[in-house]
Parts: structure tokens; C-alpha cells; sequence
């Protein structure tokens, strides 16, 4: 009889896990919080993916597809589990979804559960959710997702607009130090995309280092070059309205200017990532360690970075840490291949 | 104290290091000098760093160079620059307290008696006096022009005719231009006692000498009667 194994969260990196451990043969059981798989980028429609700008339906479509089409996957959506038991070395786990609950037997597990987009109004001085013209990454992802790329306020083409990096990220007020990787790779990423939407629109992006580390850092020479975005070095310390229904952003110019004060038509901000409330549902339920980000823990970052402190569960993707798309697929896979070498010894 | 031939004096390093080793000694030191982004973003929410050369950006990366030079720059009048509003240390990242530092640093030219503290402090030796000697801190006659400068356009008429104008306020004063109101002796002695305890007169001695002695003896007769 074949291999049980269960993958928790249909994101990028679950789709992956369970679409390789199928084609080893494996019944995979794959459950879905929400009504739909694909993760952050189907649930906030992201557009084209950085680096090569890539449709995202292609890339998520094809893992969706995959997934979906494979007889060796049982698909479980709007649907958690419930209930989580050791079983010797094997895990009974019950899956409750809109058709009832279902208990089965499993030889390992993955954990996929990814992480949730920082919320910026957590951070009273960048004014989220006070003025309409400044959303964040996000929103500005879906928007041009849904075709939409206007100026909430007035559905105008906005004239200026400004992106602050590190929004949520790399501050001890907010609690989280770390660095959300993505984001400004993210916010140049969009800033062509606007620069090409409007070529009249002047783009500026404010920020404390750019991260586009590695290949990432062709979009951001080609946002200077070829895009003439305004990168300026200094982290904005308030957003306030200003006349003529623009917003406001204030603060210093670390290299140039000094203190500026400059009116915008929209600004965006790069909120980043966080573990959100699965990561710690999911250390409770299933017995495994949060680290001090809010992620959950590899027993090893560098030599077991897949495999949780709890023998048979196993971690792939954005749920051990902020990472890009790409990263997240190679780690389904690498923990598809940790959790079958356990099933198989254990079966 | 020597000058060079620009008549800029010559301060000795050994100073400058003692200075700067005198604030990292300081208790609050530690909490309020973490790590330090170099963001700006103490600087954006900093409101004197609009108008003048002054940043607290740069204080902390002072501070973070342990460059006794460095540091030593910020001691004549950079320090006083500063609001001690504490918005940077309400908004920055590393949780640091630059507006803490120039806490530090002031108290430290305070108690050294440099120049700019001295300067800085000299309208409000006045108040100290008034405060010394009649438990207020401010009164009508002391507001004329040469002082307080910052209290706007309009100081030259509003220091004329006190008597008068006090006499228009619509509700019951002392009907003097020297006092607010009065302050029983109890009160005043242990004022005194809280000056000794804080160093309030020693900072007095160290920035203004003539008027420590005033001080002193108002304070010795207050305390005899
Ligand atoms: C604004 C933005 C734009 C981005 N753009 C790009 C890009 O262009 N290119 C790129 O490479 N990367 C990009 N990224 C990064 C990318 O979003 C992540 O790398 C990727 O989504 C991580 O995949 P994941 O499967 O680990 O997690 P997720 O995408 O978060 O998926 C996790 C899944 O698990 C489900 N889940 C959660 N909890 C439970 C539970 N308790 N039970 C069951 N299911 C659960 C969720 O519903 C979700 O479907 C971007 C990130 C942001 C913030
Ligand atoms: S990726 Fe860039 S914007 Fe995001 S947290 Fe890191 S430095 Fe800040
Ligand atoms: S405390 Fe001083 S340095 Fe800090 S924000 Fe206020 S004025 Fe600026
Ligand atoms: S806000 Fe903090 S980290 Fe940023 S420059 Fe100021 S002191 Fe440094």
C-alpha cells in the first residue's frame, strides 16, 4: 500500500510538495484554509511575478493545475485540521471541512501554512486606513491585478507616488527586526510597472538599504536606467494630508536634501511578513517550536532547515521565514523529499 | 585655555576622551544607544532638524563612532539645538534615545560650565533667582525685551506699564509686578532641601558663580528665619 502523507496550506510551496510526492506515488491528503489553492499570490492576485515578470497566473496556474488534476491528491478546501495525534512514529489527523470531518492515518506531514502580509495600520505614523491614497503592496498588487490602477480617492491617474520600504519590518516598535526579503524587491518591481502604466507619473522610492539581493538587482538598475525612479535614502517619519488632496510624506533625506517634506497623489507602502496567527496555531496544535520572529522553528536552519523539532513533520516555505516565490517551490520539494525518506523507513 | 592663530581655542584630546568616556559611563548610556539603521527617520520626526543644522541622526552616529573628536563637536552649541521633545526616541526603529544622549551630553556641559551652557542658561538665571528667592518662577517684571528674545514680536509693549496692565487682569492677583503669588517659608526650605539633594546649586556654582553667591545668601537667610 502506498504512502499517506498529509500537506497542511495549498501556497506555492504545498502545491509543490504534494505535486512531487504524487508522482513518487504517494496519496497525498492536502489541506486548504481557504476556498481556492494558490496562496498569497491567488488570494491578492498578483499580477506578474518579479524577477522576469513572469504572469503569476502562469506560474500559480500551473501548480494549481498540477495539483488539482493529479488523482494521487485528495484536495481539502475551506477546510483545518481539527485535531492532531502521534501515532507511534505515524500521525492520525482529522480534517475538518464542509463535508464533515474525516480522521486518517498519516506517515509524516508537511507544514505549508506561509505567512500573512504585515498590516500597516499596526504603525500609526505611515496614516494607513486614515487617507485613501495610501495603501500598500499589497493593495497596490491587487489593483493592478484587477486592472484597477487609479488613485483610490478620486479613480485618477496619480501624478506622483511614493513607496516606503521596510514598513512593518526592521523595527522594534512593530516587533519585528528581521528583514521581510521580498519587499523591496517587490516595491521596484511595481514602480516600472507604474512608470510604464503612466509615464507621466513621477516615482520615488524611499529607503534605509535596498535588498534586491542577488539577480533581483537587475530590476532595480533597470528601475533606475531605463524607469528614472527616484531612489532617495532616508525612512519617512509621517504621512500627514496635504492641499489639493495629496498626502504628505515627511522626513530626511539622508544624502541630499536633508529634511523634506514632500505631497504625493498616492503613496505605497512595502509591508512585510509575518508568521501570522497559523504559525503559533500550528506549533500548538502540532507540538512544534515558534521561533523569536513568530515563525515556526527548523531543528536546524542550516543543516535540517526542513525538518521541524518534531520527528515526521516537516516545514517548507514562507512559514519558516519571509521568502520569494521560488524559494518556497524548492522547499516543497526538499521537504517532499524529507517526508517520503520518513514515510517510507516508517510505513 | 590656549588659541591657535585663528584664535580658535585648543582643546587637549585627553578632554574630549574624558568627555565622551564621562557619557558612556553615564547609567542611562546603554538604553539609550542601541544599534543605529542610519534611517533618518528620528531626523523626519525631529522638529528643530527643519530649521537648523541639527539632527539626531547624527548625534547617535556620533555616538556610535566612540570618535572623542566627534562627540567633542557636538558640545558647544549643537547640543542645545535640541527640543528634548522625544520624538525620536518615540520613532525610531532601534528603539534609541538621541533626544536621551543630548540629555547626557547637556549635563555634562552643565556641570563642566562650558561656555554654551552657560549662555544658554543665562535668562534663566533670573528665573532660578526669582525661584530662590520667592518660590515663583516667573513674574511680570521679568519679562523685558533683552531676555527671552523667543517670546515674539510683541515683548517691548507687553513689558511696559506692568503695574497697569496687572491692575486690568479681571481677577484677583497679589497686585504686584514681583510675584505671582506667595509661597510660605516651609515651602521654600524645602525646595532647598530638594535643590542640595538633586545638585541643583552645584550646577548654579559651575555656570554662574555671581550668581551662586546671591543665591546662597538668600537661601541662608531663608533658612535661619
Ligand atoms: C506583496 C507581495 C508580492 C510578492 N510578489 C512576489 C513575486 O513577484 N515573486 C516572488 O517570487 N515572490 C513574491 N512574493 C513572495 C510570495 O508571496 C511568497 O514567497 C509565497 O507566497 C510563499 O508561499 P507559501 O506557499 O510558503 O505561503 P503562502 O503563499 O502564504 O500560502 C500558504 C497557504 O497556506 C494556507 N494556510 C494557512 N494556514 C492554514 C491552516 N491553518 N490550515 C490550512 N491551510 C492554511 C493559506 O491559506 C495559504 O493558501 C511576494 C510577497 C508579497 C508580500
Ligand atoms: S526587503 Fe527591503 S523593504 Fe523589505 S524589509 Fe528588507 S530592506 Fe526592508
Ligand atoms: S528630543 Fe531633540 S533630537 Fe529628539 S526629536 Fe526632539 S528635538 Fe529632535
Ligand atoms: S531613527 Fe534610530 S536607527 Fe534611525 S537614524 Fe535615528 S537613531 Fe539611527
Amino acid at each position: 500500500m502506498a504512502e499517506n502523507i498529509l500537506v497542511i496550506g495549498g501556497g506555492p510551496a504545498g502545491l509543490n510538495a504534494a505535486t512531487m510526492l504524487s508522482e513518487l506515488g504517494v496519496k497525498v491528503t492536502l489541506a486548504e484554509r481557504d476556498s481556492f489553492l494558490g496562496g498569497n499570490p491567488k488570494k491578492f492576485k498578483y499580477k506578474f511575478l518579479f524577477p522576469d515578470m513572469q504572469p503569476a497566473d502562469d506560474v500559480i496556474g500551473k501548480l494549481i493545475k498540477k495539483a488539482e488534476t493529479n488523482s494521487n491528491i485528495k484536495v481539502y478546501l475551506s477546510s483545518e485540521v481539527s485535531d492532531f495525534k502521534e501515532n507511534g512514529k505515524k500521525f492520525d489527523a482529522t480534517i475538518k471541512s464542509p463535508d464533515g470531518n474525516e480522521t486518517k492515518t498519516f506517515d509524516s506531514v508537511i507544514v505549508a501554512t506561509g505567512f500573512e502580509h504585515f498590516d500597516p495600520a499596526r504603525d500609526a505614523k505611515y496614516s494607513y486606513q486614515l487617507f485613501d491614497d495610501v495603501i500598500d503592496i499589497k493593495d497596490l498588487e491587487r489593483m493592478m491585478g484587477e486592472g484597477n490602477f487609479v488613485r483610490p480617492s478620486n479613480g485618477q491617474p496619480p501624478k506622483n507616488v511614493a513607496f516606503i520600504l521596510c514598513v512593518g519590518s526592521r523595527d522594534r516598535h512593530v516587533g519585528n527586526q528581521y528583514c521581510s526579503r521580498v519587499c523591496c524587491t517587490v516595491s521596484v518591481k511595481q514602480a516600472i510597472e507604474l512608470r510604464e502604466h503612466f509615464p507621466d507619473c513621477e516615482v520615488y522610492i524611499f529607503y534605509m538599504d535596498i535588498r534586491t539581493y542577488g539577480f533581483f538587482e537587475d530590476l532595480y538598475w533597470k528601475a533606475m536606467e531605463e524607469y528614472d525612479v527616484q531612489i532617495v535614502k532616508g525612512r519617512v517619519a509621517e504621512i500627514t494630508s496635504g492641499e489639493n488632496n495629496t498626502v504628505i510624506c515627511k522626513g530626511e533625506d539622508t544624502l541630499l536634501r536633508g529634511p523634506f517634506e514632500i505631497p504625493f497623489d498616492m503613496v505605497v507602502l512595502a509591508s512585510g511578513m509575518e508568521g501570522g496567527p497559523q504559525s503559533s496555531e500550528m506549533a500548538k496544535k502540532l507540538g512544534l517550536e515558534l521561533d523569536e520572529h513568530g515563525f515556526l522553528k527548523p531543528q536546524n536552519v542550516t543543516l535540517a532547515p526542513f525538518k521541524s523539532n518534531k520527528e515526521g513533520v516537516f516545514l517548507a516555505g514562507a512559514c519558516t521565514g519571509p521568502k520569494a516565490i521560488s524559494d518556497s517551490i524548492t522547499e516543497g520539494g526538499a521537504a517532499a523529499m524529507d517526508a517520503y525518506i520518513y514515510a517510507v523507513k516508517n510505513h | 585655555m590656549e588659541y591657535d592663530e585663528n584664535g580658535v581655542s585648543i582643546v587637549p584630546f585627553e578632554l574630549k576622551k574624558e568627555i565622551f568616556e564621562e557619557a558612556r559611563r553615564d547609567f542611562r548610556y546603554e538604553e539609550y544607544v542601541r544599534g543605529c539603521l542610519n534611517c533618518g527617520v528620528c531626523a523626519g520626526g525631529c522638529p528643530p532638524h527643519r530649521f537648523f543644522d541639527f539632527s539626531p541622526r547624527i548625534v547617535l552616529q556620533k555616538m556610535k563612532s566612540k570618535d572623542p573628536e566627534l562627540i567633542w563637536t557636538m558640545m558647544d552649541e549643537y547640543v542645545w539645538a535640541c527640543f528634548q521633545c522625544f520624538t525620536c526616541a518615540m520613532i525610531c526603529p532601534f528603539l534609541n534615545s538621541p533626544g536621551g544622549v543630548i540629555a547626557i551630553l547637556r549635563e555634562i556641559a552643565v556641570r563642566r560650565g562650558f561656555e554654551s551652557a552657560k549662555k544658554v542658561l543665562k535668562p534663566y538665571s533670573r528665573v532660578l533667582l526669582k525661584l530662590t528667592a520667592y518660590g515663583n518662577q516667573l513674574s511680570p517684571d521679568m519679562i523685558q525685551p533683552d531676555f527671552f528674545p523667543d517670546w515674539g514680536p510683541h515683548i517691548g509693549y507687553a513689558s511696559t506699564d506692568l503695574a497697569v496692565k496687572r491692575k486690568a487682569i479681571p481677577m484677583p492677583t497679589l497686585q504686584v509686578t514681583n510675584l505671582a503669588w506667595d509661597v510660605a517659608p516651609e515651602a521654600m526650605k524645602e525646595l532647598y532641601d530638594i535643590f542640595d539633594e538633586a545638585g541643583v546649586f552645584k550646577i548654579i556654582e559651575s555656570v554662574d558663580p555671581s550668581l551662586y553667591e546671591i543665591i546662597q545668601d538668600i537661601v541662608d537667610d531663608v533658612r535661619s528665619s
